[in-house]
């Protein structure tokens, strides 16, 4: 009698958990639900003469006729970094961590390199860059 | 002071629901909050009164508890209502930094930058945790506004009802409280806000959390942002079933109570430490 009301109790505990859950998947993966977004930045030709050119989020690094791009934002928390154009650096200016001008992590909470994004180089001479957001 | 606490409350509903009306979470925010400032008539008046009358809600609201804490009036109340204020005053400061976050400006969009960025760091679940509160993209301030302006508020009301129920009958006082707390709301300007594009050396998160910034300067994101905070919480929260859930009846005079107190000053010392951190953050920056 014990035995079948333990096993009356637990049947009846799995069909409210497998309920809540049958309930709770649908709405958990409607509200997690994100289509992934793809940001285009195009730095026109006079907007890439200096050594680190920023634009939305996007600092365009020149070394001497090679471009490359990286992310601004700190690999720590997310915050825009500031680039110093003395120190060659960046800068968090939230949490101070640095950055060299190769996206090198030097110093700070963040402990990885900056994120590193291709350019697409276009017939106009702009220079393309393209990252999820 | 609880009561002081209604009158800035209404205050801050108040004038919330009127800044609804021309808030705007998505497109350009920052615009659209400057546009409130300066060009909506009376904008930087509701605003203005917003701002000053929810830091006070909140400040009377971490007095009242603290006030509870610190003369250790958690052993006359029932653990759920204990468990009920800390769970009301992290809301009430959830709706702070929401507010901060919707300023729009490049104060509030790195705190919500920062927000998101320590939600994912949860093991396991972080990524998912996180897409509850807030998310990257051209929506980024529509879930912050969602709590910030309907969940919370509404929840809060709820959780306190009998607070306001007991509070609401001293008619006198609230009207003479309210004009005080109005008075005083006028008063206090917010911070300058800060053009998002702008190249500025050093961003300071709402006076609150600059302790907080200077914990996440030092030690790795899991340990300053959840561990520390997740285990001054749970202290706090059982302090009052220290002594009650004791198995041993004997125990209950002896080493329950010893262990109470013992957490009460290590909290108490916490908060100090705490309160240094802030205070060093507001002076020499984080």
């Amino acid at each position: 009698m014990e035995r079948r009301g333990f096993i009356k109790k637990g049947l009846s505990w799995l069909a409210y958990i497998s309920g809540a859950a049958a309930l709770a998947y649908p709405i958990f993966s409607f509200i997690r639900f994100r289509k992934i977004r793809k940001k285009t930045v195009v730095f026109h030709p006079d907007e890439q003469l200096a050594a680190a050119n920023f634009k939305e989020g996007i600092y365009l690094i020149k070394r001497g006729s090679d471009f490359n791009a990286l992310s601004a934002r700190c690999t720590h928390l997310g915050c825009t970094l500031n680039y110093d154009a003395v120190s060659r650096q960046f800068k968090c200016p939230c949490h101070g961590s640095l950055f060299a001008i190769s996206g090198k992590w030097i110093s700070g909470p963040a402990r990885k390199d900056l994120i590193s994004i291709p350019v697409k180089t276009e017939a106009n001479g702009d220079l393309e860059v393209e990252f999820e957001i | 002071m609880p009561r002081l606490g209604l009158s800035a409350l209404i205050l801050c509903l108040v004038s919330g629901i009127v800044l609804v009306f021309y808030y705007r979470p998505m497109g350009d925010v920052f615009q659209n909050v400057e546009e409130i400032t300066t060009l909506v008539p009376y904008g930087w008046f509701f605003r203005q009164v917003h701002y000053g009358a929810g830091q006070l809600f909140v400040i009377l609201m971490l007095l009242h508890t603290l006030d509870h804490f610190l003369r250790k009036r958690y052993r006359i109340y029932l653990f759920k209502e204990w468990v009920l204020m800390i769970f009301s005053l992290c809301l009430c400061f959830f709706v702070l930094f929401t507010g901060f976050v919707l300023k729009g400006d490049k104060e509030g969009f790195f705190a919500g930058q920062i927000f998101m960025n320590i939600l994912e760091a949860i093991p396991f679940i972080g990524g998912n945790v996180s897409k509850l509160f807030i998310m990257p993209g051209d929506s980024f301030f529509f879930l912050p506004y969602l709590y910030h302006c309907f969940f919370i508020p509404i929840l809060i009301i709820y959780l306190i009802r009998d607070h306001i129920r007991e509070w609401f009958p001293n008619q006198r006082f609230l009207l003479i409280g309210t004009v005080g707390v109005f008075l005083y709301a006028l008063l206090v300007k917010p911070s300058i806000d800060i053009p998002p594009e702008a190249s500025v050396a050093v961003v300071q998160g709402p006076w609150f959390f600059l302790g907080l910034q200077t914990l996440l300067k030092l030690f790795p994101v899991l340990l300053a942002g959840l561990i520390i905070p997740g285990l001054f919480l749970g202290c706090l929260l059982v302090l009052p079933v220290i002594r009650t859930a004791s198995p041993v009846t004997a125990l209950k005079g002896g080493i329950a109570v010893v262990g109470e107190n013992g957490l009460h000053y290590v909290l108490v010392i916490a908060l100090c430490f705490y309160g240094f951190l802030t205070l060093r953050a507001a002076i020499w920056g984080p």
